[in-house]
């Protein structure tokens, strides 16, 4: 089982190489990404930085920059999962292999999998040529305890690719990925406070922010990089990025599962 | 000439270059895709371009509707030059590429001749009752208002062909009009495609499957390898061959030194041969020189002497696939 | 073929864009509901600098405290900068893929008949997002049309226009690369973020702010901003104003020109729809 999923993992790698163009969405993208929303922070802190007192006073930093590339960053890494995994099988789909793949033996589940963790090991790359590059080339400062960051990224993971996993079989049958991305993404950017302290929202807002499990990773890694928190201040965080896993495992898990009864019983779900 | 294609030396090459960063520094590597091909269409003709994979015909097609630039050569299209009139000329030209995907599946059937009929220069009330007109003459009307991606290949070939004939051109160009599609879809595209001609257009097509130039066309010019190689009417390619009669056999089984030794014999000019998998059988295609009849002897008895058992045999007319054994020694399909 | 037959036919291919659109739904729903997604991000932002909704930090850099004006106004203009882009680029990559580019060409319509028909769509649905974001912002931040609305659109008029000849090098450069999305993703964003849709471009590093200044789209930009804002421009007014002048002129020669060369070279090569 593992070796078959290093082995889909290879697979990935070998038809990523040949795309040229996921470099730039990959190493350029994340770099250039922040930038608005750093520049326009910058703006807003003023000349001198004349607002970073209230910025802190609503928001427990004055490292706002740092506080914005946390929140881009694990921002782009659901983007990037939701077009990676979650295009996985409207992918196949459109190039017609979808129905027979599936109805072949290796399991679905395995080949998502190995797909998964070939993308969680490009992520993670990404992500270290992002924070490098803040903190060597714009001086942003990421102090904390690193062990605690981890933990929180590694109960992120489950989350993320939970979602993707329910997004990807979401996507086979509304065959719309562009839209269904932009839709899901554009939901993530206006709640999960990517760019702002929740202390900002409106109480409806605030409300539907709470069930997104992004959210509280966002918070707790902020808490953890730019406020020397403690297991003991993000423990909130903790339990709820745990209960969030076991919910979207499952409930992506039961989709895949659903799509891949569905496929074996029509032999079809169309191309278009 | 109105409704006429006078085509002049016309060649193409493409320059073939490698992906990367060779592609910097390689040298362009000229490949020759059509060579000086001439002929002229008289119009209201089926005139077909018959040839295998690879032979040019796509090329051909392309550089007639203006897509494509000549390398060398000129063509007169309903007596304008095709270079110095490009505009002119697809005014005048309807043209059907290969591929399901030329025309808009995510508009209906009705959308998309309205579309191009009006990209054609008609009016949009024009374009309506044309397209109209042009469902019901194509059997489309009650699908017409469905989307196209909904539609069978063969309906989309029609709708394809619809667009092409909207403004009603005296020229239509086809890249390979049946490719792909079922025996029946295949025949009602002739159909019109007959019915088309009979209206007085020049109709100008290729194919690679030798019974719909035959049966279709008033005259073929046998393309290989980017040249033409025989041009005339299919009756009159045939006739050339007539003197030369034909065995058609099948047999269990089939090793090169056998082809080699009946190559050998001398009354054989040429023998093809195809191996039926799911039959598990050889067909093999005889041609004999002068017609000798003598020669069967001969030919059964090496297949004898090498242990081959012969299941069917027969003795045929030639066909238009047989011309072009003739000519280059090798089979149409492969 | 006459300029009527040209223009029925950039009503034909605005008609068919209106159609296709309609038939992806989700898609539809999402360009409605888009513009929330861009503005929120910055808004919730800036009230995280905000003292009683007042940005008070933005008022030392643009001497205005106004910071939702100064970038709706940003992100509308930017919006038109991506419509022409995506208009021209993707959806002529789109149609590559799928083979009725080709259909297309075949017709006896100029190719900048096709260039600009498959704008038009976007720029409406733009215009009309544009609408409602200024309706919606005018509801939530009493955000209005101050007396410098005639002025700013006669002063980003020649700028769009000359945002069409770059569309027709980007058109020219989708041929040639087959490749789109990352492209014009890149490319637009990239404009828009350094010509100062977002922010005031004074707060770019030094080696940024030089390309800045290089980009004209940054004066159409400034100068809105200046005329219905009372921002402080870069240069004079009326300055900038002669730039957007010139760019379109310089625009739209070497867009056409770049365009037909590479147009040219593609029917030599036969790569407009060989796979
Ligand atoms: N854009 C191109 N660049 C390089 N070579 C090309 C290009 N287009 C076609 N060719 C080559 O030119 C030759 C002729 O191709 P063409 O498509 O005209 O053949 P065809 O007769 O239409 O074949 P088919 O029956 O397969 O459609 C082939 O060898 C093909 O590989
Ligand atoms: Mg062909």
């Amino acid at each position: 089982m593992i070796e078959k999923i290093l082995l889909v993992a290879q697979k990935e790698w070998k038809i990523f190489r040949r795309y040229p163009s996921w470099i730039i969405a990959l190493f350029i993208w994340p770099v250039i990404f922040p930038f608005t929303y750093i520049f326009t922070s910058k703006a807003l802190a003023g000349v001198d930085g004349a607002a970073v007192d209230v910025f802190q006073g609503i928001s427990g930093t004055d490292n706002y920059t740092g506080f914005i590339v946390i929140g881009a960053v694990l921002w782009m890494w659901v983007n990037f999962t939701l077009w990676s995994i979650g295009g996985f099988l409207r992918n196949e789909q459109m190039r017609g292999t979808l129905e027979s793949n599936w109805l072949s033996p290796a399991s679905r589940m395995v080949h998502l999998l190995g797909a998964s963790f070939f993308f969680i090991l490009v992520n993670l790359f990404v992500m270290a040529i992002v924070v490098l590059n803040f903190s060597l080339v714009f001086n942003v400062e990421f102090t904390g305890n690193l062990l605690l960051g981890s933990l929180v990224y590694l109960l992120t993971l489950p989350t993320v690719y939970g979602l993707g996993m329910l997004f990807a079989s979401l996507v086979v049958w509304a065959k719309e990925i562009n839209a269904m991305v932009f839709l899901v993404r554009g939901i993530f950017m206006v709640f999960c406070g990517m760019t702002y302290p929740l202390a900002v929202l409106p109480d409806w807002m605030r409300a539907v922010s709470r069930f997104i499990p992004l959210t509280y990773s966002i918070d707790a890694l902020r808490k953890v990089f730019l406020m020397e928190a403690t297991f003991a201040d993000v423990r909130g965080d903790i339990m709820m990025l745990l209960l969030f896993s076991v919910i979207l495992v499952a409930g992506g898990a039961l989709a895949f599962k659903f799509t891949e009864a569905r496929v074996k019983e029509s032999g079809s779900l169309g191309v278009y | 000439m109105q409704g006429q294609i006078i085509v002049e030396n016309l060649a193409k090459s493409y320059v073939r270059r490698k992906k990367g960063l060779q592609y910097l520094f390689q040298k362009k590597e000229q490949i020759p895709a059509v060579k000086n091909v001439s002929f002229t269409i008289e119009p209201g003709e089926i005139f077909g371009l018959l040839g295998p994979n690879g032979a040019g015909k796509t090329t051909t097609i392309k550089m007639l509707s203006t897509l494509l630039e000549p390398t060398a050569g000129r063509a007169i299209i309903n007596g304008y030059d095709l270079a110095e009139r490009p505009a002119k000329v697809r005014e005048t030209l309807g043209t059907v590429l290969t591929g399901e995907r030329s025309i808009y599946w995510k508009l209906t059937g009705r959308e998309n001749l309205i579309y191009f009929g009006t990209l054609y220069g008609l009016s949009r009330q024009k374009a309506k009752e044309g397209a109209q007109q042009l469902l019901d003459r194509l059997e489309l009307t009650d699908r017409a208002d469905e989307l196209v991606e909904s539609y069978s290949s063969g309906m989309k070939q029609r709708i394809a062909l619809g667009k092409a004939l909207i403004f009603d051109p005296p020229i239509l160009l086809l890249d390979e009009p049946t490719v792909g599609l079922d025996p029946q879809s295949a025949h009602k595209v002739r159909e019109l495609i007959e019915e088309i001609r009979d209206e007085g257009r020049t109709i100008l097509l290729t194919t690679h499957y030798m019974q719909e130039a035959d049966r279709l066309c008033d005259r073929v010019a046998i393309i290989d390898n980017g040249e033409i190689i025989a041009l005339d009417c299919p009756q009159v390619l045939k006739n050339k061959l007539e003197e030369k009669k034909l065995v058609n056999l099948t047999v269990n089984e089939w090793r090169p030194e056998i082809e080699d030794s009946i190559k050998g014999l001398e009354p054989i000019t040429n023998i093809v041969s195809n191996f039926k998998e799911q039959e598990g059988i050889w067909e093999l295609g005889a041609h004999l020189r002068n017609g000798q009849k003598e020669a069967l002897p001969s030919l059964l008895d090496v297949l004898y002497r090498n242990g081959v058992q012969v299941q069917s045999f027969e003795v045929v007319d030639p066909t238009l696939e047989d011309v072009f054994i003739h000519l280059t020694g090798k089979s149409l399909r492969e | 073929m006459t300029w009527q037959d040209y223009l029925r036919a950039m009503g034909s291919i605005f008609l068919r864009d209106f159609y296709v659109f309609t038939r992806y739904p989700f898609n539809a729903v999402f360009r409605l509901i888009e513009p929330v997604v861009w503005l929120a991000p910055v808004y919730f932002m800036s009230l995280g600098f905000s003292v009683e909704g007042q940005a008070v930090g933005f008022a030392t850099y643009t001497g205005t405290s106004d910071f939702m004006a100064f970038i709706i106004l940003g992100a509308i203009i930017s919006n038109y900068i991506s419509a022409v882009f995506w208009g021209i680029g993707f959806s002529m990559k789109i149609e590559m893929d799928s083979g009725v580019l080709e259909s297309n060409w075949l017709t006896p319509q100029p190719r900048l008949v096709h260039l600009l028909g498959r704008t038009l769509f976007n720029v409406l649905i733009t215009s009309i997002n544009c609408i409602w974001v200024a309706l919606l912002a005018y509801y939530l931040f009493g955000f209005s049309w101050g007396d410098g609305i005639g002025m700013a659109v006669l002063t980003l008029l020649p700028m769009l226009i000359a945002l069409y000849g770059l569309g027709f090098i980007l058109a020219g450069i989708v041929l040639l690369m087959r490749e789109a999305n990352t492209l014009i993703d890149t490319s637009s964003y990239l404009v828009s973020m350094l010509a100062g849709a977002n922010f005031p471009v004074t707060v770019l590093p030094r080696f940024l702010l030089v390309i800045s200044f290089a980009l004209p789209i940054t004066y159409g930009f400034d100068a809105v901003r200046g005329i219905m804002l009372g921002t402080k421009t870069l240069l004079p007014l009326a300055t900038e104003q002669l730039i957007l002048v010139l760019f379109m002129v310089v625009m739209t020669v070497l867009g056409a020109m770049v365009f037909k060369v590479i147009e040219r070279y593609c029917r030599r090569m036969g790569t407009i729809g060989y796979h």
